[in-house]
C-alpha cells in the first residue's frame, strides 16, 4: 500500500449545542500531520461531537475546522473532503448487512467513482492488510465482532485517507479483541503515516497515542499530556 | 450501485413485492383501459363503415349514436345530395337479443347496399314480408344458431333464413331484419337510426360530411372512428373517464412508491448516513433511492403489462361487450404503460431522494 501523508487538523474556537445543552464550548485544538491523539473524557463530555465536527458530519455553530489549512465546510456538503481525506471507524462497525465483507470495503470506492475491477482489487488488498483475506465473501452476520470491526477498519482505509477518525473503536469488543484491533489501527497508522484522532476513555489506547487531550463538559481542559511516544510526522 | 439497489430490494422482499404489486395494478389498469379504448376505436371504425359505407348520418347531439332517430324521407334526399352515390337507412336495435345482450340487430332495407353486402354462407336471404332474420356468423357460432332455427328479437320469434359474413365485427356479431320489422319492434315506424352513405368516386368524405351537415341541419355525418367515439355523450364520457382513471392510477402508484421509499429511508437512515460518512455525495445517495424507486416500478410495470393484457379481455367480458369490442394491444399502448411505470418510480422517488439530501450524516447515523 502506498504511503500517505498525514493531514493537519486545526480546531479554532468551535461551539456546538443541542437544544439547551452546550456540547462544545470554544474548543481549540491543533493536531500535527501524522500525530496520533486520543480525545478522552467522560460520557457526554463532547468527545464524539468534536470528532463528528472534525470529520464534517455536522456543522459547528461557531468557530471553524481546518484540514490542511482549508475549512472542511467550505462546500455546502463536505462529502468530497470525507471522501478524499477522512476515514471513519465507529464503535459499532456499521457494515451493510446485505453486502459481503469485500463489498462493504468497496462502498467508499463506489462513492468515489472507482472502476469495479479496481474497487474489488483494492478491497481484497485491504482485507488482506487487516488479516481477513479468507473472509472476503462472507456476510457481516458470518463474522465475529472483532472481524467485523476489522472490516470496518479496512473500509475506513479504502480511499487512502490522510486523517483517520475513530470513535471508541474498541468500545464494543472484549479486551483480547480490543488489543488486536488497536494493534492493527496503530500499525496501519505507522505504516501509512496518517494523522489519527481516537475517541476513547480507555487508558490503554492513550498509552499508544502521541498525546491525550481531555474534554470536560465541552471544554478542552487538559490540553496535552506528554506521551511516551514521539509524534510521527510523515513528510 | 446496481448490486446495492438489488440487495436493498431483496432485503425487504415483502415490501418490494407489495409495492410492485400496487404499481402492477395501476399499470395493468392502464394497459387494460388502453387496449379497451383501442378496441373501441377499431369497433367504431366498423360502425362508421357499416355495409361498406363511406360515412354515416346520425341525429346530432344525442347521448349515443344508437339513440339517433331520422325520418325515413331523408334517405331519398340524401341519395340525391351532391357527391352521394347511394344511401340506405338502418334501424339499430340494441339489447334486442336476450341471450346475447351485446349483439346489435340491424333493420335494413332489403334492396339497400347494406343488405347487398352480406355474403350468405348458409341458408338463403331473408324474405322481407316474412318473420325472417339473417344472423351473423359470429353470433351463430356463439349461440349455436343455424338456418331453420329461431331467433327471438325483443321477445318475438324470427325464423333464421340464413347465416351471413360481412367482415365487420359489429355486423357479424349481430343479426339483420327487414327495416319494417325493426321499425315495428322499436316503436318508430317511418324512422331510422341512421342513413349510411356511399360516396361518388372522387368525393372526399370530409367535404361530403360538411356538405351534408349544412344541407341537413340537426344531423351529424361521421366519417372516422375517433369522430364516432366522440359523437355521443356516452362515448365522450367513456374517453374522459378512461383519462381520469389513468391519471388516478398514476397518482396512486406514485404515492405508493413515495410512501414505501419514505418508510424505507426512515428505517435505513443509519445506512444512508454511513454512505454519506464514507464520502458519497448527496446526489449519489439520492440516486440510490431514486434507482430503487425506479427498479421497483419497472418490476411492477412489467408485471402490470402482463396482467393488463389479460385484464383487457376480462374487462370486455365483464362489461358484456365482447361481441363488438375486441381489446387491441398496440406496441405504443404497451410503451405508454411502461413509461407510466417509470414515471411512477421517478415521481415517487423524488421526494424521498430530496429528503435524503437534506439529512446531515450525524443525524442519519443517530438513526442506527
Amino acid at each position: 500500500m502506498s504511503q500517505a501523508t498525514g493531514a493537519a487538523v486545526d480546531v479554532e474556537g468551535v461551539r456546538k449545542s443541542f437544544g439547551r445543552i452546550s456540547a462544545l464550548r470554544e474548543v481549540s485544538l491543533r493536531v500535527n500531520p501524522g500525530e496520533a491523539v486520543v480525545i478522552a473524557g467522560r460520557s457526554g463530555s463532547g468527545k464524539s461531537t468534536l470528532l463528528s465536527l472534525i470529520g464534517g458530519l455536522d456543522q459547528p455553530e461557531a468557530g471553524r475546522i481546518l484540514i490542511d489549512g482549508r475549512p472542511i465546510w467550505r462546500d455546502r456538503h463536505p462529502a468530497r473532503a470525507r471522501r478524499e481525506v477522512v476515514g471513519f471507524v465507529f464503535q459499532r462497525h456499521l457494515l451493510l448487512e446485505t453486502l459481503s465483507a469485500a463489498a462493504n470495503v468497496e462502498v467508499p470506492l463506489l462513492g468515489a467513482g472507482v472502476h469495479r475491477r479496481e474497487r474489488h482489487r483494492r478491497a481484497l488488498q485491504l482485507l488482506e492488510e487487516v488479516g481477513l483475506a479468507d473472509r472476503a465473501e462472507h456476510l457481516p452476520s458470518e463474522l465475529s465482532g472483532g472481524e467485523r470491526q476489522r472490516v470496518a477498519v479496512a473500509r475506513a482505509l479504502a480511499n487512502r485517507p490522510r486523517l483517520l477518525l475513530a470513535d471508541e473503536p474498541t468500545g464494543a469488543l472484549d479486551s483480547a479483541t480490543s488489543e488486536r484491533v488497536l494493534d492493527l489501527l496503530f500499525a496501519l497508522r505507522e505504516e501509512l503515516g496518517m494523522t489519527m484522532l481516537v475517541v476513547s476513555y480507555d487508558p490503554a489506547v492513550g498509552a499508544r497515542a502521541d498525546r491525550t487531550v481531555t474534554l470536560i463538559d465541552g471544554q478542552l481542559r487538559a490540553a496535552a499530556q506528554p506521551s511516551n511516544r514521539p509524534a510521527l510526522c510523515a513528510s | 450501485m446496481l448490486t446495492i439497489v438489488a440487495t436493498n430490494l431483496l432485503r425487504s422482499r415483502a415490501r418490494t413485492v407489495f409495492t410492485a404489486g400496487g404499481i402492477a395494478v395501476g399499470v395493468a389498469t392502464i394497459v387494460a383501459l388502453l387496449s379497451f379504448t383501442q378496441g373501441l376505436k377499431d369497433t367504431a371504425a366498423g360502425f362508421v363503415h357499416l355495409g361498406g359505407s363511406d360515412l354515416g348520418v346520425f341525429q346530432a347531439n344525442v347521448s349515443d349514436p344508437t339513440a339517433s332517430l331520422l325520418p325515413e324521407a331523408m334517405v331519398g334526399q340524401l341519395a340525391a345530395h351532391p357527391g352521394v352515390a347511394r344511401a340506405t337507412p338502418l334501424m339499430l336495435l340494441v339489447e334486442g337479443i336476450r341471450s346475447d345482450s351485446s349483439a346489435i340487430v340491424f333493420g335494413a332495407a332489403p334492396s339497400g347496399f347494406f343488405t347487398g353486402s352480406l355474403v350468405v354462407t348458409a341458408g338463403s336471404a331473408a324474405r322481407a314480408a316474412e318473420q325472417e332474420a339473417l344472423v351473423g356468423d359470429r353470433l351463430a357460432a356463439q349461440l349455436h344458431l343455424r338456418p331453420g332455427g329461431v331467433l327471438a328479437v325483443k321477445g318475438r320469434p324470427y325464423r333464421i333464413a340464413g347465416v351471413y359474413h360481412s367482415g365487420i365485427l359489429f355486423e357479424d356479431s349481430g343479426a339483420v331484419l327487414a327495416l319494417a320489422q325493426a321499425q315495428r319492434l322499436s316503436g318508430h315506424p317511418g324512422e331510422e337510426t341512421d342513413v349510411v352513405v356511399q360516396l361518388a368516386p372522387g368525393t372526399r368524405a370530409a367535404d361530403a360530411a360538411a356538405s351534408i351537415e349544412r344541407g341537413f341541419p340537426g344531423t351529424q355525418a361521421i366519417t372516422d372512428p375517433q369522430q364516432a367515439l366522440r359523437a355521443g355523450a356516452n362515448g365522450t364520457l367513456i374517453s374522459k373517464a378512461i383519462l381520469v382513471i389513468v391519471v388516478i392510477a398514476l397518482l396512486v402508484g406514485a404515492i405508493s412508491v413515495a410512501n414505501t421509499m419514505a418508510m424505507s429511508i426512515m428505517e435505513r437512515r443509519g445506512e444512508l448516513g454511513l454512505l454519506s460518512t464514507v464520502g458519497w455525495s448527496p446526489v449519489r445517495v439520492a440516486s440510490l433511492i431514486l434507482g430503487e424507486g425506479i427498479a421497483v416500478s419497472m418490476l411492477g410495470a412489467a408485471l402490470g403489462l402482463f396482467v393488463g393484457v389479460i385484464g383487457g379481455s376480462l374487462l370486455v367480458g365483464a362489461l358484456g361487450v365482447s361481441a363488438y369490442v375486441s381489446p387491441s394491444i398496440t406496441a405504443w399502448g404497451l410503451g405508454r404503460a411502461l413509461l407510466v411505470g417509470v414515471a411512477i418510480g421517478v415521481l415517487g422517488g423524488i421526494y424521498p431522494a430530496w429528503c435524503v439530501t437534506r439529512m446531515t450524516p450525524l443525524k442519519a447515523l443517530a438513526g442506527t
